[in-house]
């Protein structure tokens, strides 16, 4: 009877029941992945799926496992960042889409920086912020003032985005292939610094971003949840009327939070391209992934910063898990398709939790009725009825 | 100048359709942001059509099991939005979002498994359909083709289905006002399962449409290029009305043409403008469009609110 | 045995906790106008969802003409002829009237709307019954009595007998509502028999034969209103006399607090002005009262004064300082205090808890944010504390309770004490009652006698005239965005003031 009962707290734990959500996301996702890989090709279908959760683990050898991991963790960085971009937005009631746009300035931004007036890499790190926030803030302004839905701007600013980067990184590109120059060879001083991490991941590519992200983390979960302004910003997200009545300045809330939030994916482009692990490729047609995963990945953690880090890390885990696959039977794209399948049913997870908090209220229901006492079941009374006040 | 009318008529009649899909979705209340997946649905569906047609087929019935096989695509495929939005009441953006997603990732993934499946070696993600696309053609060695007089049919017959039938008044109260619908009986979760369902057919046929816009072989990883969103945009900016909406479109429709044949018109081509620019117009086009013109903008009033029988 | 037309028999419907009927019974004749009376939360419209097939009852049974009926959804109901016209209309802003009569039961000819036909039917409706509404006009463009009209031409479209009307005077004039009341008795005339929800008793007491009444989900008693009177009923819906007037000393107005003139503030619905030169002044220790039916520009007057919309032209000077264009926050911290007419859009963030709604208006004070933008989460609770025990505000869960669980009267509460505790020189109370119990009411008008008592200005706003009556110390009138009016209260009836809410007569404010 205790035993039931302290299981039963832990389920009505708003926090764990969000972990349990976002893991039968999770499963459902490999699952319904698993069988599209049965019906393309049933002979390698379970060895398909275990490539793409094993990921860097497909190598027996220790040594090359955790440079793997390394690099898993080098891509993981920005996805994290965008992450935190689309959840700090939608804290404040905004859906920023634009993550993708605002991550392709920062892009250019800091490449540009870094190639063409050979900056050092904290000036092309303030100027991927600076361009990811001056984007964001673009579609704040058009919502505050010209009541532009910031989804159908942060979308139209994508593409343009894109082109306008294609194009100006088409000034630093190497001669013969479509692609930027090489930090290493053009400006060592842009690379991040790697503060001995590459010693321990033996791979020159884990830099500062990885402890750099955890602690943006941090810091957007303290302003959200214990300073003044993510009262003010999660006041005007829940509310604008009742933020605009308490003289909260909406409009500024709404530009700042789209700033902030851009700047946020704008610092993670940075973070990839400055450990010259990836360049940029200046004929590309298509959004960079990392803009969208990022969606997935704030729902995933359950909009919760720390959530975040690991939701990003394993999408990025799957992502590059898909690179294993056998090509001659399966598209890498498999992991593309699981995670997108994963932030389909991330919109579930209301449902879910709604679905867990029916079971337990059930099961307190239940609790009390084989009590039997007149006592027991008075009082809960009283609490459903609590719950469906809430419910309201 | 030709090449120009080509192509902004078949622009047009893709934005046309995917616009009026988004709008009959909105009209019923849901938003449908994921009308770009759902055109790469449509699209594979009707170049899966055209790869599998024997040769010798007629035209007449090449056309009409293309157009089937991208409508019904798509249609199935938005079948994923109304399940979450309606009966989960799940983010409709967030859906949205993942629809896109998923539609480029899922259509990669079949392709190339189908490629490959037929040839170890082929590990494109392209489908290729140059003869059955003669087909589609009014005229041949043109882009004038037979998807643009359906587009006009369609059109019409969204406008009369509006507001000239039941169907359409009870479709347009449920965007509006639910409650209201509900309170005479009529079922909100069919009509708006009914108008997200039209959206996907509309969506998918614009998908079609746009694969075989002046080519003939299509990479599924490239997906539509932003073509939904640059049709909810013609939505918007056609105040959800089925002839402003072809006004909006051919607007549209002839920036986005430019991008593809600017370098035939001497005077262009001689600019010192890059051709990114050209690219960027019709998005440029449209944020501005849209800067002067969402302040006064009227959406369906209901739209994006589940609906909730208990709660009225 | 009598013949009834509806027989609603030992109803009992239950929620968990809560018994929301318990063993109701409600019996109306054919052409009879029966008032169903009881206060909020009595279990009136659970039990009208009964009999519309939205709630299945636990026991009891509903009879129709003495026969057993089975109601499981509202197309049952239309079919058996029980239409309603709800408290918040349901029609589609965006429609004409036509549309939205035929919405649900459109004629038809082959595929197409057949609307000629059904207009000739709306015409000859409105015709017979004294309904004017024109078919063509869209709703949004209509006063609230035409979209009332809407409402009913749509239950006699559908040839339904038994019309439920749920409050719907609430939103009328004056003189709309006598024309309601006498549309009323010609239906009644015309066999159709009528259900009328209310908690207005000189209301019922025109024109209603019969009156139902239900307390705390229980049923009390049916009476005929000529064998009663207006207390009689009043004490049955209560259990208990109620005060209906404020006790109030007498006190001089001092000093002038606030001082509009020439006020005028753009409507967002319309092209014309919604205030159009006003001009008034409020004092301390007097509670003046703007009185006016709904939409008259008292709530762009709030806005206005209160900073949520800038004024076209005019001046408003509080406690000596020009505060025409001053920020919302400004006005705030120089001691104006605003219950906002919709508690749900402005005075609350529903997603937070009590406590966090607690500080709304302060939480950028030194107290509650200190050093680095960091918000001192301990004083924000002892605070919380201390308003919820002195204005005795209830939740599930004290100040970590989210304010969307909590009830509306406590909800009101919670608005009252943080604007109050400010400590104001004006306190603005829009609508401060709405939707509360009788309870909650005598609760907080005392409040707001508390504030004039203590030498405070008081501006109140409400549709309600009892309330005008009862607690103002003065009373102005709108009428279409101006000051129409200036009376005493101890000097005026509720019928002169009718009049002039009205727009039928106007005097030259004092200004």
């Amino acid at each position: 009877m205790k035993e039931k009962k302290r299981t039963t707290a832990f389920l009505a734990r708003p926090g764990v029941q969000t972990f349990i959500s976002s893991l039968l996301c999770i499963i459902l996702g490999l699952f319904i992945g698993f069988i599209a890989l049965l019906i393309i090709n049933p002979g390698g279908a379970v060895k398909g799926i275990l490539n793409v959760i094993q990921n860097f683990m497909y190598y027996p050898s220790q040594a090359v496992r955790i440079k793997y991991f390394g690099q898993t963790l080098v891509k993981a960085a920005p996805l994290v960042m965008c992450s935190l971009s689309v959840l700090f937005a939608y804290k404040v009631g905004l859906f920023n889409i634009g993550a993708a746009g605002q991550y392709v300035v920062g892009a250019g931004a800091s490449l540009y920086c870094a190639l063409a007036l050979h900056m050092p890499w904290y000036i092309c790190l303030l100027a991927a912020i600076a361009a990811g926030a001056l984007l964001g803030a673009l579609s704040g302004l058009l919502k505050a003032y010209r009541n532009v839905n910031e989804v159908i701007s942060c979308i139209m600013l994508n593409w343009i985005s894109l082109y306008a980067v294609n194009t100006l990184l088409g000034q630093v590109k190497e001669a013969a292939s479509p692609y930027t120059k090489s930090l290493s060879s053009t400006n060592k001083s842009a690379l991040l610094p790697n503060m001995g991490l590459n010693v321990i991941f033996k791979d020159d590519y884990v830099t500062l971003a990885i402890p750099l992200v955890i602690v943006v983390a941090v810091l957007i979960y303290i302003v959200l949840e214990k300073t003044r302004l993510g009262y003010e910003l999660q006041a005007t997200g829940a509310n604008k009327a009742a933020a605009k009545y308490a003289g909260m300045r909406e409009n500024r809330n709404l530009i700042l939070t789209m700033a902030i939030s851009g700047g946020l994916a704008g610092m993670g482009a940075a973070l990839l391209y400055l450990t010259g692990f990836e360049q940029w490729s200046v004929t590309q047609s298509s959004l960079p992934g990392m803009g969208f995963n990022g969606i997935a990945a704030a729902f995933l953690g359950g909009l919760s910063p720390i959530g975040s880090i690991f939701s990003s890390y394993f999408i990025q885990h799957i992502t590059s898990g898909g690179a294993y696959v056998d090509k001659t039977m399966y598209a890498a794209q498999i992991s593309d398709f699981i995670s997108s399948l994963i932030i389909y049913l991330c919109g579930f997870v209301l449902f879910f939790r709604h679905f867990m908090a029916g079971m337990v209220e059930a099961r307190e229901a239940k609790k009390a009725k084989g009590s039997g006492s007149g006592a027991a079941s008075e009082t809960d009374g009283d609490s459903s009825s609590d719950k469906k006040g809430g419910e309201a | 100048m030709l090449l120009l009318v080509q192509y902004t008529l078949v622009f047009a009649s893709v934005l046309t359709l995917v616009a009026l899909g988004g709008c009959f979705s909105e009209h019923s209340g849901v938003i449908n942001i994921g009308l770009e997946g759902i055109m790469v649905i449509g699209a594979l569906g009707g170049a899966l059509a055209m790869k599998f047609m024997p040769p010798g087929t007629p035209a007449p019935l090449i056309l009409l099991l293309v157009t089937l096989a991208a409508a019904l695509a798509g249609m199935l495929y938005s079948l994923l939005l109304a399940v979450a939005a309606i009966n989960f009441k799940a983010d409709q953006t967030l859906v949205g979002t993942a629809m896109n997603l998923l539609g480029t990732a899922a259509a990669t993934v079949f392709v190339k498994a189908m490629n490959t499946a037929r040839d170890v070696s082929n590990v494109s993600a392209t489908i290729e359909y140059i003869e059955q696309k003669k087909a589609l053609l009014i005229v041949d060695g043109t882009e004038f083709n037979w998807f643009m007089v359906i587009t006009v049919i369609v059109l019409i017959g969204a406008y009369v289905v509006l507001y000239k039938t039941r169907f359409g008044l009870r479709l347009m109260a449920c965007g509006e006002h639910p409650q209201a619908a509900d309170s005479v009986g009529i079922n909100v979760y069919r009509m708006r399962y009914a108008g997200v369902l039209i959206s996907g057919a509309l969506g998918g046929l614009g998908g079609i449409v746009y694969i075989t816009a002046g080519v003939s072989a299509w990479r599924f990883e490239y997906g539509v290029a932003g073509f939904g969103f640059l049709a909810l945009a013609v939505m918007i900016f056609g105040q959800w009305k089925p002839l402003h909406i072809a006004l909006a479109a051919l607007l549209f429709g002839l920036f986005r043409a430019l991008s593809n044949v600017y370098s035939g018109f001497d005077v262009l081509a001689s600019l010192p403008i890059p051709s990114a620019v050209y690219n960027m117009l019709p998005y440029i086009v449209s944020l501005i469009v849209l800067t002067f013109t969402s302040q006064k903008s009227r959406a369906p009033k209901a739209e994006g609110i589940p609906y909730d029988k208990g709660l009225r | 045995m009598e013949n009834y037309a509806v027989e609603m028999l030992h109803i009992t419907k239950k929620f968990p906790g809560i018994i929301a009927n318990d063993d109701i019974t409600l019996q109306l004749r054919k052409g009879e106008i029966h008032a169903l009376l009881g206060e909020n939360g009595a279990g009136k419209s659970t039990l009208m969802s009964v009999l519309f097939g939205l709630y299945r009852p636990e026991e009891g049974e509903i009879r129709m003409n003495g026969q057993k009926v089975e109601i499981r959804d509202p197309n049952d109901a239309n079919d058996l002829g029980i239409g309603m016209v709800h408290q918040h209309f349901k029609l589609v802003e965006c429609f004409t009237v036509l549309d939205n009569i035929i919405m649900g039961v459109e004629p038809t000819r082959g595929p197409f709307l057949n609307k000629g036909e059904a207009r000739e039917k709306v015409l000859a409706l409105s015709q017979k019954y004294g309904l004017l509404v024109d078919p063509d006009a869209l709703v949004e463009d209509i006063t609230v009595g035409m979209q009332q009209r809407t409402e009913i031409l749509k239950m006699l479209y559908r040839d339904n007998d038994i019309l439920i009307f749920d409050e719907p005077t609430a939103v009328l004039t004056p003189q709309e509502i006598s024309e309601l009341m006498q549309i009323m008795k010609n239906l009644a005339a015309e066999g159709k028999s009528i259900l009328f929800i209310s908690h207005k008793l000189a209301e019922i007491m025109t024109v209603a034969d019969r009156c139902t009444v239900l307390r705390k989900g229980r049923y009390i008693g049916t009476v005929e209103t000529k064998d009663t009177t207006a207390e009689e009923l009043s004490a049955m819906m209560v259990g208990r006399q109620v005060n209906f007037s404020v006790d109030k000393k007498d006190i001089t107005p001092g000093e002038v607090v606030l001082d509009v003139s020439h006020m005028t503030v753009a409507s967002r619905l319309h092209k014309n002005d919604a205030v159009r030169d006003v001009s008034f002044q409020v004092r301390r220790g007097e509670i003046v009262c703007i009185a006016g039916i709904d939409g008259n520009g008292q709530t762009e007057l709030v806005y206005g004064l209160s900073g949520l919309e800038p004024l076209k032209s005019g001046n408003i000077v509080l406690c000596g300082t020009d505060i025409t264009h001053a920020p919302i926050r400004k006005r705030s911290s120089m001691g104006m205090s605003h219950i906002p007419e919709d508690r749900h859009k402005h005075g609350l963030v529903l997603d937070y808890t009590l406590e966090d709604n607690l500080v709304l208006q302060r939480y950028y004070e030194p107290e509650f944010t200190g050093k680095g933008g960091f918000l001192r989460r301990a004083n924000i609770r002892a605070y919380a504390e201390r308003l919820i025990e002195q204005y005795d505000v209830r939740s599930g869960q004290g100040p970590v309770t989210i304010a969307r669980s909590m009830s509306g009267g406590n909800q009101q509460k919670a608005i009252v004490a943080r604007e109050i505790d400010k400590d104001p020189e004006l306190l603005i109370a829009v609508q401060p009652t709405r939707g509360l119990d009788v309870g909650a009411i005598e609760y907080i008008h005392s409040q707001i006698v508390t504030q004039r008592d203590a030498g405070k200005a008081v501006l109140l706003v409400s549709l309600e005239l009892d309330e005008v009556m009862n607690v103002s110390d003065r009373i102005l009138v709108m009428y279409e965005g101006e000051i129409v009016g200036e009376f005493d209260p101890k000097k005026v009836t509720v019928e002169e003031l009718g009049l002039y809410m009205a727009g039928a007569r106007r005097k030259e404010a004092a200004r």
